[in-house]
């Protein structure tokens, strides 16, 4: 039975993870989900098991995106300040929060990404109308630029309302700890509507510090016991494996049907996750 | 600008060379779990379970290792203000350890 299951953890993270990979979104999302409503597994355990996967798909991604210039590291360790803040208090409320919570947070976390995924991303603004950033104070030196290919030159930016993008970025460190998940949903208004960045640089930029984030929960889950090696073992290990195939996929399939899809899986997990809410509330009457 | 390139290829190597070690290391203890599942493999005291482990806690470390890359380098440029900005993300994750351990 061991073995069966471990397999079992493997492809089903490999699927997911290829599938988030090919939209570029982490596994997390779908990891949890899949391993409580399918694989029986406590709540706790699965998200133990998620958050491992999710830093590792972060620091095994984040490479190409530091060596083409992408990733705003001065950025990114000004907004960690926030998000592992955030973290630190999910981790601390995780042992608090009833299951029931969480089942019923996870739900809203997945119709939010659904309508995410439906709105396009665009970029939030026109990547000339921004060349403002010399002449504008910049105490901490975070505007910077990166190189372009498809207009084959380098674009400057800037990086506007710090405060309050680090504010949903405390918000997004909370939800990461507490559910498991990389939580781009947040930080994806964060960086490009809050702050108003190149949709490359957020994309790039909040892989980087997802890592961050997940390891500042991932460490007390350790040692709390929850993440158990016989499942975040092939978790982790499948997701590595369908990160690198997503990314290829994603070159073959089109964009659109790919989406439809994404989103039909997102609302079906969600109401799957509210289903059982209402079992487990039921049960316990 | 040619300090913070450095720095990107620093820590691009860094999480590259750290996340490979890390996956083979699961990879690894997830081959032998399963190769090995006829015998005592399922034994939590088993090499399996302990380099799978190992792989784990890499892992949870490395981004740790990352920021404390990035503590380091800022020192060294003399840029206080990023070093501890570096070093307070750190001491939150220190804390969230500290408050968020077991008790025992």
């Amino acid at each position: 039975m061991a073995d069966s299951f471990s397999l079992w953890l493997f492809a089903v993270s490999v699927g997911a993870s290829a599938l988030g990979g090919m939209l570029g979104m982490a596994s997390g999302i779908f990891i949890v989900p899949i391993l409580t409503l399918f694989g029986h597994i406590e709540m706790h355990t699965a998200i133990g098991a998620s958050i491992v996967s999710v830093i590792a798909c972060s620091c095994g991604g984040a490479g190409p995106f530091l060596k083409n210039r992408l990733t705003n590291i001065r950025l990114a360790i000004v907004l960690e300040t926030a998000t592992t803040a955030g973290a630190l208090t999910g981790v601390l409320l995780a042992g608090i929060v009833p299951v029931s919570y969480l089942y019923l947070l996870f739900a809203l976390i997945l119709f939010v990404s659904a309508y995410q995924m439906l709105a396009r991303r665009r970029n939030p603004v026109p990547a000339f109308a921004n060349q403002g950033a010399s002449c504008r104070r910049d105490a901490l030196r975070l505007d910077s630029s990166y190189p372009d290919r498809e207009i084959g030159r380098e674009v400057l930016y800037r990086v506007d309302r710090l405060g309050f993008g680090m504010l949903l970025m405390y918000g997004a460190g909370l939800i990461s700890a507490l559910l498991g998940i990389g939580s781009g949903v947040l930080k994806i208004p964060a960086m490009d509507t809050a702050m108003r960045l190149p949709i490359k640089v957020s994309s790039a930029t909040s892989n980087f510090m997802i890592g961050v984030t997940a390891a500042a929960s991932a460490g007390v889950y350790f040692l709390r016991g929850s993440i158990i090696t016989e499942v975040a073992g092939p978790v982790a290990f499948g997701s590595v494996i369908g990160a690198i195939i997503g990314a290829r996929i994603l070159l073959v399939v089109p964009n659109d049907k790919l989406r439809l899809l994404f989103v039909g899986i997102l609302v079906i997990l969600g109401a799957q996750m509210l289903l059982t809410l209402f079992g487990v509330h039921l049960r316990s009457l | 600008m040619n300090r913070v390139r450095r720095l990107e290829e620093l820590l691009a190597g860094l999480l590259r060379y750290g996340s490979w070690s890390a996956s083979a290391a699961i990879g690894l203890g997830f081959l032998l779990a399963l190769v090995g599942s006829d015998s005592a493999a399922r034994n939590p005291a088993t090499a399996a379970h302990r380099i799978a482990t190992i792989g784990i806690v890499l892992f949870i470390l490395l981004p740790m290792l990352r920021v404390l890359v990035m503590f380091l380098v800022f020192l060294r440029e003399r840029d206080f203000r990023f070093a501890c900005v570096a070093a307070s993300v750190l001491a939150i994750i220190l804390l969230g350890i500290v408050l968020g351990r077991p008790a025992t």
